[in-house]
């Protein structure tokens, strides 16, 4: 790679960003398909999605490593890299959620969804899926804005930062739904504490979606 | 005599050495934004700047060379044709091999501030101190400085207009359309005033400056008008790109334009020496200015396009290991940029070099948010390059005299 001038070039953080949200996005396929296994009876395979779900995190980590890893100090970019980093993070941090959702499951066994929660929690679990899809989109377009520059291209940026504001406060809406019920079913202690546990871990996949989306923003102010 | 045919070769080798590595280093300030820009493929980029860089070599170079580059040292020094012909010669290898070092490093430097620096060493060598003339030294050392900001700031405001006139706006290809012959005509009156003052072919016309400036502006309008007529025709389907997609045949020009006064004005870095060479050893003598044959013009035109065609296979590589290049209004600025700061620079009588002016150009650019991702740190590097390469260009060439003279 000797071509001098060239030297000055070097891989955009955005192509990285876009890779792991594509990686998050994988990982919320497997997460879905692994609570759905939860949900249904006699299911085999959640062991299964949710070593798939531990590989792509892993995946993605490595995809992490390598973009805080090549951004020189003296980069010049559009954003700082400072908010590169946290926006990173938060997307990274989707994916943490993900699998400390799965990973909390497994931790009780044989234990089951109480029949009256079961509706509750998938409709929670789709909630949170939503914004996540919004991720990749939110990368494509916003880096579609640093090239255009165009009000045009910063309104649909700044609409898909909405929609994933809205799409977190419903999710918060079936959090607190499970919550209230979890009381009111008679379960014993631990069953309640594992389930407000469980909703409060599949809620913040969604938070820290929001979270992303409002970095972006603070990407986009002139 | 025969030693001193052999001195001849020697120089003719040396002299091809330079010229390639004059590609090698160069090619790409000339393609690298079109073809980052995927304006045009590598191939063609290739093969483009190795013809223009012969055909700009042997038809627009100087057919009379200074025998010193730039006037720095003076020509008091030739008076014995054996030292002269050693310096010349161990200036050549020298310039030569600086800049083969920073290719090596991946560092563009300026190839007319090597050989100067390499005339420098041989200058001490032969005739003291003295014969430097440190004026014009100063004017080297100020370029440094000068043609990168100059360039920054054109740079800067060029892709900021562009961003705030038409990428900004709703429908960016109607209005980049709209201003098409505008843009046109800013490169084409920068390039005409260019080829007027900066290439021999265009002093040998010798028109005044207003003059000029009359001429460059009535083409540059009728080219204008011409170029949005044409672009109308030619960009047919309006994808979101469109406004891209009319800079990326604006860039297409201006990137030619940079090839093939490349040719003309470098080609003298390799040819200026080795034409003293041949004259020392034709005619024996030789005075402050040399006439140059065409032969040796093309020898070192192909020369510049060899070392292109090498280069062109790591621009290959570079370009498919996904790093950001630079968009056509991005590329587009930094040419300008670039252009118009050698243009005005060498008004100012200052040695600018188009490396420096588009190292400046690209920062300008970043400056203004265009860019994905620059390495600055980088600019550091080659800004030490810059300053290392006439006083490391000296130190070679004073040593390689030594080595000579002891030998021959």
């Amino acid at each position: 790679m000797r071509v001098p001038f060239f030297k000055m070039f070097m891989t955009s953080p955005f192509e990285g960003l876009q890779e792991h949200a594509k990686k998050v996005m994988e990982c919320a396929w497997a997460f879905q398909q692994a609570m759905e296994c939860y949900f249904a009876n006699k299911c085999k395979t959640f062991e299964e999605f949710r070593q798939e779900v531990t590989r792509i995190e892993s995946q993605a980590d490595a995809i992490k490593r390598r973009i805080r890893g090549h951004i020189p100090k003296r980069t010049m970019m559009p954003i700082s890299n400072f908010l590169v980093f946290r926006y990173l993070r938060e997307q990274d941090q989707v994916l943490d959620a993900m699998e400390d959702s799965l990973d909390w499951i497994s931790y009780r066994g044989e234990s089951r969804i109480p029949q009256e929660l079961e509706k509750d929690f998938a409709l929670l679990v789709d909630a949170v899926i939503d914004p996540i899809e919004q991720l990749i989109e939110l990368v494509v377009e916003a880096r579609l804005y640093f090239k255009k520059f165009s009000e045009k291209q910063r309104v649909i940026v700044k609409n898909i930062i909405h929609t994933l504001r809205r799409q977190e406060h419903e999710a918060d809406n079936y959090e607190d739904i499970i919550k209230k019920k979890v009381f009111n079913i008679g379960a014993d202690a631990v069953t309640i504490f594992h389930l407000v546990r469980l909703a409060e871990t599949i809620g913040s996949i969604a938070d820290h979606a929001q979270n992303a989306g409002d970095m972006m923003r603070a990407m986009l102010a002139k | 005599m025969p030693q001193e045919y052999y001195v001849l070769i020697i120089g003719y080798v040396f002299g091809f050495y330079m010229a390639w590595n004059i590609g090698a280093n160069d090619v790409a300030n000339s393609m690298a934004s079109a073809v980052g820009a995927k304006a045009i493929t590598i191939r063609q980029a290739v093969f483009v700047a190795g013809i223009l860089n012969i055909v700009g070599a042997a038809f627009i170079g100087s057919h009379v060379t200074n025998t010193i580059r730039k006037g720095i040292v003076s020509t008091e020094v030739l008076t014995d044709p054996h030292l002269a012909l050693i310096g010349a010669l161990s200036a050549l290898l020298a310039a030569a091999l600086w800049v083969s070092f920073a290719t090596w490093k991946s560092l563009p430097v300026s190839t007319t501030h090597s050989i100067v620096g390499a005339m420098i060493g041989f200058g001490i060598m032969a005739g003291g101190f003295s014969v430097i003339n440190w004026t014009k030294l100063a004017a080297v050392v100020m370029s440094w400085v000068i043609s990168p900001v100059f360039s920054i700031v054109i740079a800067f405001l060029m892709f900021k207009l562009i961003v705030l006139t038409i990428l900004s706006k709703k429908d960016s290809f109607a209005g980049a359309l709209k201003l098409s012959p505008f843009f046109i005509g800013m490169a084409i009156f920068i390039v005409i005033l260019s080829f007027l003052f900066k290439t021999p072919l265009g002093k040998k016309l010798s028109i005044g400056t207003p003059v000029a400036i009359v001429v460059a502006m009535v083409l540059a309008l009728i080219f204008g008008f011409a170029g949005k007529c044409l672009l109308k025709r030619l960009i047919k389907n309006k994808k979101s790109n469109g406004a891209e997609e009319i800079f990326r045949r604006i860039q297409i020009g201006t990137s030619c334009y940079v090839a093939l006064a490349q040719g003309a004005n470098d080609v003298a870095n390799a040819i200026g020496p080795l034409a003293v060479i041949y004259f020392l050893v034709k005619t024996g003598g030789v005075g402050a200015t040399v006439p140059v044959p065409v032969f040796l013009l093309m020898f070192g035109g192909i020369g510049i396009a060899c070392g292109i065609g090498m280069a062109g296979h790591r621009v290959m590589e570079t370009i498919g290991t996904k790093i950001t290049t630079l968009t056509n209004t991005r590329g587009f600025s930094v040419d300008f940029a670039a252009a118009t700061t050698v243009l005005v620079a060498s008004k100012m009588g200052l040695p600018v070099s188009t490396t420096h002016a588009a190292v400046g150009g690209v920062l300008g650019v970043g400056l203004a948010r265009g860019l994905e991702a620059v390495n600055f740190g980088i600019i550091y590097k080659i800004m030490l390059y810059w300053v290392l390469t006439v006083p490391t260009a000296a130190v070679t060439s004073m040593v390689i005299f030594k080595i000579l003279q002891f030998l021959l």
